[in-house]
């Protein structure tokens, strides 16, 4: 294979270069910064709120514990987090989009949410915490926008304490013919047109549609896993496989 | 289960909403801040656990730690919770088992079940307040006429089912049948003495 190929990435359906792919989706994010809570609730029809509620479920969070919110978006989890935890516990949100960042910012603080978060821009590849340091990190509908998965996942089991654990929420495979025939209209030709309505951007969607089917399907992620030393991994498919919680423990 | 979260979700907003409505909860929660208290039903045996904050009340399906308090009662003993007075006759008949403060079991139950909310007020900010008032009130009118009215069936039926159609006795026939009954009864026992007392002599 040639030098040029080896270092490009996908980013949707097209390949680019591997140190573009961060600002590409930097892009996406900045457009959809004011408007994501919303679209959430449209492109979803609320179930997302379901899909997050059983991962707090599997989180096995306690009052006192530290738990880092990677790409934590707007904030969903972290409010959650941030009132499970108590004072005396310690939340994290971070995302390497720092528009996402300002608008979960502001949106927590308005909730009443102070004293226990901090907010971090940080690239998931590098994360800039100690070893050991977290009872819990969660990635919900991140990990696909990450340039290098490997990287990230090996960054992620490093700052997780032994006994941590991993929950990776994302779109993935569906698992029936039919579901996934309608899930495909749906996502390229209702998802772009909704986008360009609402947040009147319908580019952003379209990468969306088409970054959720370039990520790896549920075994390959669990491999992947593995890879980096996760143990007891395992997935739970949410809404026929249309999105897949996958949890890893770090021992 | 997805299904556990859905009605977790459903519960915690519906809570949460009448609590928005309610200009006291916010000191109430702050009472029980930052606990964390379970509470299972013993015919459904599904724990749920409630986390206060000052912000709002978040339910859980699951949670790994300890609770600070844990309750576990029947359906029944539900109504009952409400009167603090209560409490401790329903643990005695062992309605209601708790694992921690009874204290917090008391603010828990005031802060679900005594929502101080007056709905015309809030009506009125939506509708304007003089909709508001005629609404509530002939609601109130509504209400009261129909309790009246079902008085009144109540006792028409009952004359009905005595008197017309004489199914069912009416209540002097009872009382009377009732004395007859007695009477019969000591008789009977006067009788039984009688008779004690020829075979024992």
């Amino acid at each position: 294979m040639s030098n040029a190929l080896e270092n490009t990435t996908h980013f949707g359906f097209k390949t680019v270069e591997e140190d573009k792919k961060a600002d590409l989706v930097a892009e996406v994010f900045h457009s959809v910064a004011a408007k994501y809570d919303v679209m959430n609730d449209v492109l979803s029809m609320g179930i997302h709120r379901i899909w997050k509620r059983f991962t707090i479920d599997c989180s096995g969070i306690r009052k006192g514990q530290k738990a880092l919110d990677l790409a934590g978006g707007t904030g969903d989890l972290t409010a959650k987090f941030s009132r499970v935890v108590g004072k005396t516990g310690h939340v994290v949100l971070a995302d390497i989009n720092d528009s996402m960042l300002k608008v979960g910012r502001s949106k927590l603080r308005d909730m009443g949410i102070a004293g226990n978060v901090d907010y971090v821009q940080a690239n998931a590849e590098e994360l800039p915490f100690p070893d050991n340091h977290f009872d819990l990190v969660t990635i919900a509908f991140g990990l696909r926008n990450v340039t290098d998965k490997d990287k990230a996942l090996a960054s992620i089991y490093r700052v997780l304490k032994p006994g941590g654990r991993l929950l990776v929420l994302e779109f993935s495979k569906p698992l029936y013919q039919p579901v996934s025939k309608f899930y495909d209209f749906y996502s390229f030709n209702i998802l772009p047109k909704l986008g360009k309505i609402i947040a009147n951007d319908s580019e952003s969607y379209q990468y969306l549609a088409e970054s959720i089917r370039m990520h790896p399907c549920q075994d390959t992620l669990k491999g992947m896993m593995d890879n980096v030393g996760f143990e007891g991994t395992e997935y739970f498919n949410l809404s026929a496989g249309i999105v897949a919680l996958h949890r890893g423990y770090k021992y | 289960m997805p299904l556990d979260n859905l009605l977790c979700g459903l519960l915690e907003s519906g809570v949460n909403k009448l609590h928005l409505l309610d200009a006291s909860a916010q000191q109430r929660r702050k009472q029980l801040d930052g606990l964390i208290i379970g509470v299972s039903l013993k015919e459904i045996n599904k724990p749920l656990y409630f986390v206060i904050s000052t912000q709002q009340i978040d339910i859980l399906a699951k949670y790994e730690g300890q609770p600070d308090c844990f309750i576990r009662l029947n359906i029944s003993a539900l109504k009952e919770l409400q009167n603090n007075h209560q409490l401790t006759r329903l643990i005695k008949t062992e309605q209601l088992e708790v694992e921690g403060d009874i204290q917090i079991v008391q603010q828990f139950a005031q802060l679900l079940t005594e929502m101080d909310i007056d709905g015309e007020e809030v009506l009125s900010t939506k509708i304007g307040d003089v909709l508001a008032h005629k609404l509530c009130y002939h609601l109130k009118q509504c209400t009261q006429s129909a309790v009246k009215q079902l008085h009144k069936i109540e006792k028409h039926s009952a004359e009905y089912i005595t008197e017309e159609l004489r199914l069912a006795p009416g209540p002097l026939e009872v009382m009377y049948f009732c004395e007859q009954v007695n009477d019969l009864h000591k008789e009977t026992q006067a009788l039984e003495k009688r008779i004690e007392q020829r075979f024992s002599r």
